[in-house]
């Protein structure tokens, strides 16, 4: 990983104090309270549910490539192990879901901490390579491996999460699509919340020291395999709590919804929002999800439209969206300071 | 049984000869440019899909498709250098190539998908349907000729990168890229050059693969992964490493098929893939390298 | 010159947009909206386009003067043959869309992860090509297929295979998908509870490419007398070629006879070439049917499309007749189609006739035809239903 990767990163000074940070957050609650009430049919929805899956596999890879700078191309492998192994304990051994989530979420963060360990020495092209193959194998065996995750026969019927009971109020059905999002995109809020956390903390700049120059971080005494594998711990399992909601709101589960374009597409998500931040992916999940569906109606130039965009956005602003937002901003700023007092017509 | 065994090492051999000129594309533009190109694959289905129309539409002659294919490969080789990554090198960015590729890998497949439609082509050449029987076993021509022109390929390029001096100014730029510069060697030119020569060689294995595959816009993925695994195994940027790998990896699918079954070849390969990581990530046939892994 | 009076502009401008305008249907003309689910992107894309070609052609025809006064009028979106894409366009076609009747999807997957969607919003879903017994078995009041599940197919051609083709040995080669695993699976029970054997059981992906180390490892088994080949055309091509090449089928000199499905299309021949030879299959559509609905279906075809119709293009057709029947019986919104489809008696379409029973499963077989390869390449209508 080089600077140049990086272009649109702010210098620490610049980044919000944390008495402004928690407006943002309160905002972003509140934006979250509010858009189930705006797109009130199940399309539009369903949609919503899939922008906050996508947030959570983006925010995790982000933390494992931007902020660790490990190439990791087997996010989609997490993912899968997360859906399967929760379904699997919850409709074979009828564990109560959220033990199985937990579950889930546990041994994919395992499995990408033991990627991580395998591959602990590998760097760059070999990295990205090793969880490639590492994605095409977990892919393999889910296919291949019939007599217990069904293959491609598919499992169908999963079942939601079950409610909610608060005593005093009225149970929470997860059926409804909008609490189903509520659930997901206040995980997704929570998962964002903690990586925030782990990255303004003396751990964020750990990860930043080992992606930037690995020698001279184990100079000073980092531990940096550990950080590593920590990373992607930490990244594989959000990936693997997305996964569980997934199969959950889906209903069906098939092995190909975890082959390796969806690393790819993950990835790009990434990148288009800003690879290095955080607020970065959040906002390339919701656009890379919603893109497509706004671009039904051009019926088969839609995924041609797609990759161009990816394309245009690596060539001609590399910090994605949070660089173009940054660069407008500032251009803005510039504009205004410039205006001279009673300008002519 | 000894007919079959050696039936299914010569039918890994023709598989693995092609899967060795995907690979070999792949290799050589990571040796020079340390990059890879997701889009390698999609270079193959339009070689192949350029064959196909140059036979069947223009009624041209197969053995010509193959120039023709190679031919569109080059250009398109270095259309994606001018176009993607010169520009990003120009920055400095590692990672923005790969995810630019797979943007236009993306692009590349849907524009496919929608000019030449879903449903597979028959792609059917002379060659394809003549069987040879000797000694109770069979070939096609077309596997014949599989062999013949990814051996002489094969070896050309080997002499080349060998023995010429444009090839062994390849080769320094992929070791040492500032150094050859100062040593009067245009390092642009020739990462352009071994682009071109990358993406042609991808275009004739499409045009050779063709008639093999089933030929819809998705071909070229199948072959793909596969190709990434070989480059590995073989050693990336190692020429002689990825011809050993990439035949090796064509006998494992056909011993596979025959004595356990077709739906564990990917398996195989990814488990050899983990195991030369793990062991001997240079690859596993050696090369003097001096490369931080 | 001077310039026209505004009133004239706006004359114009007005005329303009009467002439313009949609025609206003008459007081009496209803529309049935029809819902199509099908794969329009992605490898089963090529389902959907023959789908859609059926689909316009039967509403052409329809729409000429309508059904008791009711005019059909049908939306497409892309479920792209896999259960996420299929649940999404699902329900944009439900909530904005919201058609009396819906169709598709081809794979059993998509299908399958559809079919609660329909229950829920209460339309009936008519499925003419998936095959999974799933999809009908468990009952559900909303889904209803036309073409015979894999059950009801292997049954009778593993059946077929022992007593009319005298076979005794077996080997079943087919694609890991839903479809392909269930349907080798009834047939690998049938056959060897009659008492058949099977050889070998080889299942491949999708992504297999050369079937000349499958063909070899077939080639060293010793007589087989029949090959079920469960695939899609563009392997199954590849199939049938190296299968001849191995000299194993007829084909290619050996003397075992593969049996397919009606996953490969009319036209098939014309592209396998001598390979095919001898191959016998079950289709959903026999060209050579001599009844007046086929020819006329044919007929239009070609003058529609310069091409001959598949299977494809045929039960697509038939789906949209299959509506408009129950329509002409005084069917008009979901609830009516829905209970005029489960009271199907005497339907005949271009690929047969249907009955549906109590888990709205088609149970004529006569949608089922068998057919041979001749050296020349055309097809032999076997009567074995």
């Amino acid at each position: 990983m080089s600077d140049a990767d990086f272009p649109h990163r702010l210098p620490a000074a610049a980044r919000a104090a944390p008495a402004a940070r928690r407006w943002w957050y309160l905002l972003a609650a509140i934006a979250i309270a509010l858009l189930p009430m705006f797109f009130t049919d199940s399309y539009w929805r369903t949609n919503l549910i899939v922008c906050a899956i996508n947030v959570m596999l983006a925010i995790g890879l982000d933390f494992i490539v931007g902020y660790a700078g490990q190439l990791n191309l087997g996010q989609s492998a997490f993912y899968g192990i997360g859906a399967y192994v929760s379904t699997l304990l919850i409709m074979r051994l009828g564990v109560p879901f959220w033990w199985a989530f937990l579950c889930g979420v546990l041994l994919s963060g395992i499995a990408g901490m033991l990627l991580s360990l395998f591959a602990v020495r590998l760097r760059g092209h070999y990295l990205a390579i090793a969880s490639l193959g590492f994605a095409v194998i977990i892919h393999q065996i889910l296919l291949n491996w019939i007599s217990v995750t069904q293959g491609p026969l598919g499992i169908y019927g999963i079942a939601p999460p079950p409610p909610l009971r608060i005593p005093g109020l009225p149970a929470i059905e997860f059926g409804n699509l909008a609490n189903l999002f509520y659930l997901t995109a206040g995980f997704a809020l929570l998962a964002y919340l903690l990586l925030d956390q782990l990255v303004r903390s003396p751990i964020g700049e750990t990860l930043t020291a080992i992606r930037e120059d690995e020698v001279s971080a184990a100079s000073l005494g980092i531990n940096c395999q550990a950080w590593k594998v920590f990373a992607f711990g930490v990244g594989s399992a959000i990936a693997g709590a997305a996964g569980c909601f997934y199969a959950s709101f889906v209903g069906t589960l098939v092995p190909d919804a975890f082959f390796i374009v969806e690393s790819f597409t993950i990835l790009a998500m990434v990148i288009v929002g800003g690879m290095g931040t955080l607020i970065g992916p959040v906002c390339g999940a919701i656009l890379l999800t919603v893109l497509p569906e706004l671009l039904r109606g051009i019926g088969d130039l839609r995924l041609i439209v797609y990759g161009v965009a990816v394309m245009l956005v690596v060539l001609f602003m590399p910090g994605g969206i949070v660089e173009a937002a940054r660069l407008t901003v500032a251009g803005l700023r510039a504009r205004l300071r410039a205006a001279p007092a009673g300008a002519g017509p | 049984m000894l007919t079959v065994v050696l039936q299914q090492g010569i039918n890994g051999i023709v598989v693995g000869s092609l899967y060795v000129l995907v690979a070999l594309g792949l290799t050589l533009i990571y040796g020079v440019l340390v990059q890879i190109n997701f889009a390698h694959a999609d270079i193959v289905t339009l070689g192949a899909f350029a064959a196909y129309f140059f036979v069947h539409l223009f009624g041209g002659n197969y053995l010509l498709s193959i120039a023709v294919a190679l031919a569109v490969g080059g250009a398109l080789g270095w259309v994606m250098n001018a176009g993607i990554f010169a520009p990003l090198r120009e920055r400095g960015s590692e990672l923005l190539p790969l995810i630019a590729t797979i943007g236009a890998s993306i692009m590349l497949e849907n524009a496919m998908l929608a000019w030449f439609g879903p449903i597979p082509y028959a792609f059917e050449t002379p060659y394809s349907n003549h069987v040879i029987r000797v000694a109770g076993m069979f070939f096609t021509m077309q596997s014949v000729l599989i062999i013949v022109v990814s051996t002489t390929t094969i070896g050309l390029l080997y002499g080349f990168m060998k023995f010429t001096f444009l090839g062994k100014a390849l080769r320094a730029v992929s070791q040492d890229r500032e150094t050859a510069g100062l040593m009067g060697i245009n390092p642009n030119k020739l990462i352009m050059l071994t682009f071109v020569i990358a993406s042609a060689l991808a275009g004739m294995a499409g045009a050779m693969l063709g008639p093999v595959l089933v030929l819809t816009p998705f071909a070229g993925t199948s072959v793909i992964v596969k190709a990434f695994a070989i480059v590995i195994i073989g050693g990336f940027g190692n020429v002689e490493g990825t011809i050993i790998a990439g035949l090796l990896v064509g006998l494992i699918e056909s011993y596979t098929t025959q004595f356990l079954e077709p739906g564990l070849i990917d398996i195989v390969v990814f488990a050899l893939l983990l195991l030369t990581l793990a062991v001997r990530p240079t690859g596993l046939v050696a090369e003097k390298r001096e490369e931080n892994v | 010159m001077r310039k026209p009076p505004i009133s004239l502009h706006f004359a114009a401008v007005i005329a303009a947009l009467a002439l313009a305008a949609p025609q206003p249907l008459e007081a009496a003309d209803k529309v049935v909206k029809i819902g199509a689910l099908l794969p329009m992107s992605g490898p089963g894309s090529y389902f959907g386009a023959q789908d859609k070609q059926g689909i316009e052609l039967a509403l052409e025809q329809l729409n000429k003067t309508g059904v008791g006064g009711v005019k059909f009028e049908v939306q497409y979106e892309d479920s792209a043959c896999s259960p996420l894409p299929a649940t999404q366009a699902a329900k944009r076609l439900l909530d904005q869309y919201k058609p009396d009747v819906a169709i598709g999807e081809e794979c059993s997957d998509a299908t399958l992860a559809i079919m609660p969607l329909m229950e829920q919003a209460k339309v009936p879903f008519l499925n003419a090509g998936s095959s999974s017994i799933r999809i009908t078995q468990p009952g559900n009041p909303w889904t209803f297929r036309i073409m015979p599940n894999e059950v009801m197919q292997g049954i009778d051609i593993a059946t077929n295979a022992y007593n009319r083709l005298g076979a005794r040995t077996a080997v079943l080669l087919y694609e890991n998908t839903n479809a392909g695993i269930g349907n080798a699976k009834v047939f690998n029970e049938t056959f060897t509870k009659l008492g058949g054997k099977i050889l070998a059981d080889i299942g491949f992906g999708r992504d297999i490419n050369d079937f000349t180390s499958i063909a070899t490892r077939i080639a060293g088994l010793g007589k087989i007398d029949v090959i079920p080949t469960y695939t899609l055309e563009g392997q199954g091509l590849k199939i049938t070629q190296a299968l001849a090449q191995a000299g194993v089928t007829k084909g290619g000199g050996g003397g075992s006879i593969q049996l397919g499905t009606i996953w490969l299309p009319f036209g098939f021949e014309q592209k396998a070439g001598k390979a095919s030879v001898g191959y016998v299959r079950i289709v959903q559509f026999d060209p050579t049917d001599k009844r007046e609905i086929v020819r006329g279906f044919i007929d239009a075809f070609k003058a529609k499309y310069n091409q001959d119709p598949t299977h494809l293009n045929a039960h697509a057709y038939d789906q949209i007749l299959l509506i408009a029947d129950v329509v002409r019986r005084g069917a008009r919104d979901a609830q009516s189609i829905r209970d005029g489809f489960a009271a199907t008696k005497s339907f005949s379409g271009v690929t047969g006739s249907v009955e549906f029973d109590n888990t709205n499963q088609n149970i004529k077989m006569d949608t089922i035809h068998y057919m041979e390869t001749l050296p020349d390449l055309s097809w032999k209508a076997l009567s074995w239903n």
